[in-house]
């Protein structure tokens, strides 16, 4: 197997790098995103330190500077690809494959709940109620037993293992000071 | 931490937890202090600490805690909230904690209170007071026993000649103060390096990278086979030979310095004191009665801290303290927010 | 301190009977170097109240074992599914995880395992047999020195981005832009921190890693089956141990590079406050600089993995050397052992070998012990480990959210970590699906602060004069050492075409 199949196979991967480098430009839109919100980032930045003592400028205003500085070039290039032709300004390639588009929100909608929901109702019930969401949403509700059992598990034992025997710090909630008393 | 305790509770952690009955033992008795303590404390004490588990402070609060908690017949529960040199954890009581007596904060006063001279926290500074003071630290110069430099005259003499670079744990801290009050006192050129923390600030003189450093004694005291202490910022030398009879500075340079101390203490909020002052009276004469134990000294000296820094004081001596600390800080603002070295800045594009 | 072999061997021996202690103290190390937001100083200080009343010889065995084989625990999820454990497996994945994914990745624990132990147990030999001399090198690297050392861990930013070198750099100073959030060093002026308190003390790594890594490749490996590629899971072999015995022996083939990639975590190692991390990018960067083969890292090259691995467990041993000469913790986790060790009345320094040569050694011998144990209780997990590449995604997925939030939230107690570790999820995805490397972005957040500090130090200490950079003599020959080192990838290409058009 040669080098660049290797890197064929190896997609979503750290290697996203170099596959995506393979494919056609046709997603300008999709590759603006981190120099926009990279130099937006500076220049948020710079504001901050405006009236600040030297030690606090000099590494950040270099580093920035080479920031905006490359990020400008990549979008000179891309527009220069999109003069030709060669590209459209769409941002199609962070949605891709479009099939699984419901889900991949469907997951991310889930995750922010996590965190949210964790806060109060304590590490074991939002764990089981995630693992539970997330599995039966990403397996299309089948096999549902088997993602309750599994669910289960996960959660009881991350809370054995963590909060009971390591006696870790974890958001706490009923089940954790439920189970606090009863031992 | 009693003896006994401590192996219950390791042995429970070093076989994971399969020992349950051991925990409910411990968790039970926890129930049984509970229901004994009728009026005030009803339920656990919070001590809010800005500092790493692990840490100094940890070891100070437990030091008084383990012995507190037999007296007020409730446990204690820390919360670990490092970060932002302390503001974190002011920032977190003085936003979440109750005002009813549980919740509290144990920091140390000095460089805390400094904090707010860079900026102030989001809550008026009168919201909160410090109530008891356990044990003030001065501050004291130290060089590496690998150093050229090897008395204080040496230093101020080289500070003459040269800027003397020095390790120092942070900018706003009572012992940067200490060095650069020396410096304008005996005209010399004293230049700050903060390495941020303790470990770093003596790493940097261990290696040779700074010629000295300045850190709280108490600290020191431990590390006298790397290190000699040579000026001490306090009004009089309690740790001896300890830190090798360092002399005071107001006697070795006739400055008139307060004492530059780092003062760890437990905070509260003021509110507290106008809804129940019952129940201040309690935590204050209870703390009173803790430190003043033979047992407490016995912990002391087994936690290798030195006996002689113990210091109790009350509402009046912290608040004469903190008050005595900002002053230092206002005087040396320009210093700590970086506003000379601005102004030296523009002067040299000026010119 | 003249080394004494008799001693040595005769501690051996004796260390080896503590075989009970230092056995579940791999296991547990293995566990917690693992997780991400756990790590060996944390566990140590879980552990404190049991470290402190064991007997002082055993505590420190202890301590030992279970900070080398956490140092080994962080590659297994590295390699299995793109999460370093630490930031000090931060440079693993770059080649062991594209061998899981073509279906090697029992090879590829074999291999990080076989490197660890063996890049554990050269330095700690080397270490012992040269402490007094490695001693004295925290005296030479200042902050000036330390500079470059970190502008050569930098410069694996270049390096890792040579297929697309623009973007690569985009995403690397995006990483130094992010490492920069946080009070400045010296005036503590907050900076680019939105206003969050959090944010204060600068990124915190463990949100940033599990962002980067895991929750963005949890959200892109949804659309797979598993983790495999399809030519992988035609490859996959589950059951047997031909793939171990294949991984150790290939690594055993490549023993020079194990022996001076650990060397390297060694020297670094021996540094304050330097660590695993720099460690592993600088010897991945040297691997890769001075390959026959360059284009291979990333592809799932074995030196690739090799390289990180073995320098990081080269650190371990590099940093015991000042802690137990000159008394100085290299690191967090060393700096808790001296806490323990103070508090029996051991001080640690030149003396301790006149007074208790052998719990001056001891340290070191029981790292020998616990690589040596290691060599037969871990390799023969990799077999059972490398199943968890052929979960299915939709299982996976969810777990690794879970569980490594919940490590997001951990290691500081902030809800707040938690939110952060979803917006470096969003950033780490929005990267990967535009070909901005996120290892890229890592090495910024992790070696930006380092960088700044030292560089903020050493312009402080000489008020504002640049030419303080060029005023060492060892910094000088590290400057050349690294012009060397960037000049060589180009030589080598340059040279390559050249044969190539001279062959056609």
């Amino acid at each position: 197997m040669t080098t660049e199949d290797m890197r064929e196979e190896l997609s979503g991967g750290i290697d996203t790098a170099q596959d995506l480098h393979k494919r056609p430009k046709r997603s300008a839109g999709a590759e603006l995103v981190i120099p926009v919100v990279g130099t937006l980032f500076a220049l948020y930045y710079f504001s901050t330190i405006w009236d600040s003592p030297w030690t606090a400028q000099v590494s950040a205003f270099f580093i920035g500077c080479v920031l905006i500085l490359t990020s400008a070039i990549v979008t000179i290039k891309i527009i220069g690809a999109l003069r030709r032709g060669e590209t459209t300004l769409n941002f199609e390639r962070l949605v891709e494959p479009r099939s699984y588009l419901p889900k991949r929100l469907g997951l991310f909608a889930l995750t922010i709940g996590y965190v949210i929901v964790i806060q109060f109702a304590g590490f074991t019930l939002t764990t089981f109620a995630f693992l539970f969401c997330a599995m039966a949403l990403l397996n299309d509700r089948k096999n549902l037993r088997f993602i309750v059992i599994l669910s289960l598990i996960m959660a009881i034992s991350g809370w054995a293992l963590f909060i009971y025997a390591f006696e870790v710090h974890f958001p706490a909630g009923p089940f954790e000071l439920l189970m606090k008393k009863v031992l | 931490m009693s003896d006994d305790y401590l192996l219950e509770l390791n042995r429970r952690r070093f076989l994971m937890g399969t020992v349950a009955t051991i925990a409910a033992g411990i968790l039970g008795s926890q129930r049984i202090a509970d229901a004994y303590a009728a009026d005030f404390p009803s339920r656990n004490i919070k001590i809010y600490v800005p500092t790493a588990q692990g840490g100094g402070a940890d070891r100070n609060m437990r030091l008084v805690t383990d012995l507190w908690k037999d007296v007020l017949k409730v446990n204690f529960e820390p919360s670990f909230n490092p970060g932002a040199a302390g503001r974190v954890a002011y920032e977190q009581y003085m936003s979440k904690g109750a005002d009813d007596g549980h919740d509290m904060l144990f920091g140390n006063m000095g460089p805390e209170v400094l904090n707010w001279v860079l900026k102030k926290p989001t809550f008026p500074l009168s919201a909160y007071e410090y109530f008891f003071r356990v044990d003030e630290d001065p501050s004291v110069i130290y060089v590496s026993k690998r150093s050229k430099l090897q008395t204080i005259d040496d230093i101020v003499a080289e500070g003459k000649k040269r800027t003397v670079n020095f390790a120092t744990s942070r900018i706003a801290h009572p012992a940067t103060i200490g060095v650069m009050a020396l410096g304008k006192a005996t005209g010399a050129k004293f230049n700050p390096i903060p390495m941020g923390g303790g470990r770093n600030t003596r790493n940097a003189v261990a290696t040779g990278e700074l010629d000295f450093g300045a850190l709280p004694a108490g600290g020191m005291v431990v590390q006298r086979k790397n290190f000699n202490m040579l000026l001490l910022f306090a009004d009089k030398n309690v740790l001896g030979d300890k830190i090798n009879n360092a002399p005071t500075v107001n006697a070795k340079f006739g400055t008139k310095l307060p004492p530059l101390v780092s003062a760890r203490a437990f905070a509260i909020k003021s509110s507290v004191r106008q809804k129940y002052p019952d129940r201040m009276k309690v935590l204050e004469d209870t703390l009173r009665k803790v430190v003043a134990t033979e047992a407490y000294k016995k912990a002391v000296v087994k936690a290798k801290a030195p006996l002689e820094l113990i210091s109790p004081g009350g509402p009046a001596e912290c608040a004469e303290y903190a008050k005595n600390i900002a002053a230092i800080g206002e005087e040396y603002r320009d210093f700590l927010v970086g506003a000379d070295a601005a102004a030296k800045k523009k002067k040299k594009k000026k010119s | 301190m003249e080394f004494n072999p008799s001693i040595f061997i005769e501690l051996f021996a004796e260390t080896i009977q503590y075989w009970w202690v230092i056995i579940p103290a791999i296991f547990l190390g293995l566990i917690v170097g693992a997780i991400p937001g756990f790590s060996a100083a944390n566990t140590i200080i879980m552990l404190l109240p049991l470290a402190i009343v064991l007997p002082v010889e055993i505590g420190f065995v202890f301590m030992i074992a279970l900070y080398c084989s956490s140092r080994m625990g962080a590659g297994i999820p590295a390699i299995l599914v793109n999460i370093p454990g630490t930031a000090g497996a931060a440079a693993t994945p770059l080649d062991g995880y594209p061998m899981a994914q073509q279906g090697r990745g029992q090879q590829a624990l074999a291999i990080s395992f076989t490197s660890s132990v063996l890049g554990g147990l050269i330095t700690t030999v080397l270490a012992l047999v040269a402490m007094p001399w490695l001693a004295e090198v925290a005296f030479y690297l200042h902050s000036v020195e330390m500079i470059v050392v970190m502008l050569f861990g930098i410069s694996l930013i270049a390096t890792i981005a040579a297929r697309d070198t623009l973007k690569g750099l985009v995403a690397g100073f995006f990483g130094l832009m992010i490492g920069c959030i946080g009070a400045d060093y010296v005036y503590e002026t907050p900076r680019g921190t939105m206003g969050f308190l959090e944010l204060y003390d600068g990124v915190p790594l463990i949100p940033a890693l599990i962002g980067l890594f895991a929750i963005s490749e949890a959200m892109i490996v949804i659309d797979r089956d598993s983790i495999l590629t399809k030519r992988g899971k035609e490859a996959v072999v589950t059951g047997g141990w031909g793939p171990t015995i294949e991984g150790v022996m290939e690594t055993l083939k490549r023993w020079w590079h194990v022996v001076w990639t650990s060397i390297i975590g060694l020297f670094i190692g021996v540094i304050p406050g330097a660590g695993a991390a720099i460690a592993s990018f600088v010897a991945y960067q040297q691997s890769k600089t001075y390959s026959k083969t360059p284009e291979l890292y990333g592809t799932g090259h074995i030196e690739g993995l090799i390289a990180p691995e073995s320098s990081n467990n080269g650190v371990t041993s590099g940093t015991l050397v000042p802690l137990i000469i000159l008394g100085i913790p290299g690191g967090a986790t060393a700096a808790i052992m001296l806490v323990v060790l103070q508090y029996h009345n051991v001080t640690m320094g030149t003396e301790l070998f006149l007074n208790n040569p052998k719990l001056a050694y001891l340290p070191f011998t029981a790292m020998a012990v616990t690589y040596f144990l290691m060599i037969f209780t871990i390799p023969p997990l990799a077999r059972y480990m490398s199943h968890v590449t052929v979960v299915r995604t939709v299982y996976m997925a969810p777990i690794v959210i879970a569980f490594t939030l919940v490590g997001a939230f951990v290691s500081r107690d902030f809800v707040f970590d938690m939110y952060l570790a979803l917006i470096f999820g969003v950033i780490g995805y929005v990267a990967r699906k535009t070909g901005y490397h996120v290892a890229a972005i890592l090495i910024g957040v992790i070696l930006g602060p380092l960088l700044e500090t030292y560089f903020i130090r050493a312009m402080k200490m000489s008020q504002g004069d640049i030419t303080v950079l060029f005023s060492s003599m060892l910094g000088n020959i590290l400057w050349v050492g690294l012009l060397i080192n960037l000049a060589v990838p180009i030589w080598f290409e340059y040279r390559r075409d050249r044969k190539k058009k001279k062959a056609a």
